[in-house]
C-alpha cells in the first residue's frame, strides 16, 4: 500500500472507532497517529466531512437508495418478449430487491412492530385478492416482473388477462412498479377513478373516500370511470380526489410518498388526526388523541416506525403533547 | 514546578502548562470529537467550552500528563453533551426535521434556495450512487449502521457476524466512498 493509500486506510478506520465511544486514552492514541505522518491529518479531515455529510443526509440518501433500487426493479430484463417473460430471473431480482429489504423485509428498526407477509408469485390468468391487515405490509411480484407493495390496512385485487393487468385498490395504499408493456396495460381502479400506467412507478392511496396518486417516475394516465378528460400524471406530480369529486394537481417530493415503504412517514404540516391514523395502521398497538383540537396541529418531519411508544416520545418533544398509556394503547393529551 | 510534560507538548505557555498543551492540541481535539457528535461545529463548540475550564483552572496545578487529561476532559464533555442532547438531537431521536419547523402557531421556516435545493439533491444522488456501488456486505452494514442508524452492536447482530467484522466492513466503506466521492 501507498504512503498516502495507508493514510486513507487508517484516516477510515479512525472515523469509525472515534464514531462509536471514544476514550481518553483512544483521544492520546489518535493525536500520536495524526502527528505520525504529514498525510493523516488531510486524510482524516477529508473522511470526517463524509462521515458527517453522510449523517446529514442520511435520509434523503436512503430513500434515493430506495428509489434506484426500485427502478433496478422495474427495468425490463432484455428478453421480457421472451417465453419466458413471466418468470422473472431470480438472480436479477434478488440483486434489485437488495436495498428494499434490508432486514426481513420492512422491519427496519429493532422492535418493529411490523409484520412481515412473504413475497408472493402471482400465476397468470388468475385473479387473487391481497389483503394486510394493522401493522402488516406485502409485497406482490407479479410474473411480469412488475411488483406491488402493499401498505397497512389495504385491500386490493390483480386480475392479470391476456390483454391487460387490473388491480381494483378497495381500500388502503400502494406503490406500483410497472413494468410497461404495451399490448397488456397496467390499469389501477380506486374511488370511481382508473390510473392507466405508461411504463412507471406510482403510488396510489385510497382511504376514507379520499383518493391520491403520486408518480415518481414515468407518466400515468388518471381518468375518470364516468366523463371527462383523463389527467396525465408526470414524475413529481399528485392528483388529490376528494369525496365531492373535486380534483387537485400538486407538485411534490416523490421520495416522500414513497418513503413508507422504508418505514418512514414523511410529513408537511399535515394535523396530528392524520398522522395519529396513519400510525394506527401501523402498529397493533393504537392511539388516541384526547381533545380535538389538538389533532389539528400542524406536523413537519420524517416519522421512522419504530414502535409507537417510542414515535410518541419523539412527538411530545416537538410537539405541546404527552402521551399515558390506556388500555388500548396510548392516548394523546395537552402538555 | 514540578510539571512532566507529555510527549510532544514541552513547547511555551508560560507556566501554564495545561493552556499550552490545550492551545498547540486544539485543532487535534476539535477531530477527535467531531467524529462522535458528527458536526464540526457542535465539536467546535465543546473544545470552546473545554477552553473555558482549562482557563479557569489554576495555572500551577500539578499536571503530569497534559495531553492525557485534555483528551479524558473532552470526552467526558462529549458524553456529557451526547447524554442530554440526545432527546433533542436529530440523530437519536430518529426525528429529522426537514425545513420547517411547525410548533403551534410558531412557525420557522428555514427553506433553502431553489439552487441549494437542486445542488442538494445532486449531491444526495452522488452519495446513494456511490453506496449502492460498495460490494454487497460492506454496503449492507455501511446503510444499517451509517444511513439507518443502528448501533455497530446491532448492526453485527443484524448481519450475523462480529462486531470487529461490522466495524472493518464500515472502515472499508468510508475509504471507498471518501476515494469515491473526492472532490
Amino acid at each position: 500500500m501507498t504512503q498516502d493509500g495507508l493514510a486513507r486506510a487508517q484516516a477510515a478506520a479512525w472515523v469509525v472507532r472515534l464514531g462509536g465511544d471514544a476514550t481518553g486514552e483512544d483521544g492520546v492514541e489518535f493525536d500520536a497517529w495524526l502527528q505520525a505522518a504529514p498525510g493523516n491529518r488531510a486524510a482524516y479531515r477529508r473522511a470526517l466531512v463524509l462521515w458527517c455529510e453522510f449523517d446529514a443526509r442520511a435520509g434523503d440518501v436512503l430513500a434515493e437508495l430506495t428509489a434506484v433500487g426500485a427502478q433496478a426493479s422495474a427495468r425490463p430484463p432484455a428478453a421480457r418478449r421472451s417465453a419466458s417473460r413471466l418468470v422473472p430471473p431470480a438472480g436479477r431480482r434478488r440483486s434489485a430487491l437488495r436495498w428494499l429489504t434490508p432486514i426481513g423485509g420492512f422491519a427496519l428498526a429493532a422492535g418493529l412492530a411490523l409484520a412481515v407477509l412473504p413475497p408472493t408469485v402471482l400465476k397468470p390468468a388468475t385473479s387473487t385478492t391481497y389483503a394486510t391487515g394493522r401493522g402488516q405490509h406485502q409485497r406482490v411480484a407479479l410474473g411480469d416482473g412488475s411488483v406491488i407493495d402493499l401498505d397497512a390496512e389495504t385491500r386490493l385485487r390483480v386480475t392479470i388477462a391476456g390483454s391487460e393487468r387490473r388491480v381494483a385498490l378497495a381500500e388502503g395504499q400502494a406503490i406500483f412498479d410497472v413494468v410497461h408493456d404495451a399490448r397488456r396495460p397496467f390499469l389501477v381502479q380506486a374511488g370511481g377513478r382508473t390510473v392507466r400506467d405508461v411504463g412507471t412507478q406510482f403510488d396510489v392511496r385510497q382511504r376514507a373516500g379520499e383518493l391520491t396518486v403520486t408518480v415518481a417516475r414515468g407518466r400515468v394516465e388518471v381518468g375518470s370511470d364516468g366523463s371527462g378528460q383523463p389527467v396525465l400524471l408526470g414524475p413529481g406530480q399528485r392528483l388529490q380526489v376528494d369525496r365531492a369529486s373535486v380534483s387537485q394537481l400538486s407538485v411534490v417530493d416523490p421520495a416522500e410518498t414513497f418513503s413508507w415503504r422504508a418505514g418512514r412517514l414523511v410529513y408537511r404540516a399535515q394535523p396530528l388526526a392524520d398522522v395519529v391514523a396513519d400510525l394506527n395502521r401501523q402498529f397493533v398497538e393504537q392511539t388516541v388523541i384526547a381533545d380535538p383540537e389538538l389533532g389539528k396541529l400542524p406536523i413537519t418531519g420524517v416519522i421512522v416506525l419504530d414502535n409507537p411508544r417510542a414515535v410518541m416520545t419523539r412527538l411530545s418533544l416537538m410537539l405541546p403533547i404527552k402521551a399515558v398509556p390506556s388500555d388500548r394503547g396510548l392516548t394523546l393529551l395537552r402538555k | 514546578m514540578a510539571l512532566a510534560a507529555s510527549g510532544p507538548s514541552e513547547r511555551g505557555g508560560g507556566d501554564n502548562l495545561l493552556l499550552a498543551t490545550f492551545l498547540e492540541k486544539r485543532e487535534n481535539l476539535v477531530l477527535f470529537l467531531a467524529a462522535r457528535l458528527r458536526s464540526m461545529a457542535t465539536a467546535e463548540d465543546l473544545i470552546q467550552d473545554l477552553y473555558l475550564k482549562v482557563a479557569a483552572m489554576e495555572p500551577g496545578a500539578d499536571v503530569r500528563a497534559p495531553a492525557a487529561l485534555l483528551y479524558r476532559m473532552a470526552a467526558n464533555l462529549m458524553v456529557d453533551h451526547v447524554r442530554s442532547a440526545q432527546r433533542a438531537s436529530r440523530r437519536d431521536a430518529q426525528w429529522r426535521l426537514e425545513t420547517r419547523v411547525t410548533l403551534g402557531s410558531l412557525d420557522v421556516v428555514s427553506e433553502p434556495a431553489a439552487d441549494d435545493a437542486l445542488v442538494a439533491r445532486q449531491r444526495v444522488r452522488l452519495l446513494a450512487e456511490a453506496v449502492a456501488e460498495l460490494p454487497p456486505q460492506m454496503g449492507r452494514a455501511f446503510r444499517l449502521h451509517k444511513l439507518e442508524g443502528r448501533s455497530q452492536a446491532e448492526t453485527a447482530e443484524a448481519m450475523g457476524v462480529s462486531r470487529k467484522m461490522i466495524e472493518q466492513h464500515i472502515s472499508a466503506a468510508v475509504r471507498r466512498l471518501a476515494e469515491r466521492l473526492r472532490t
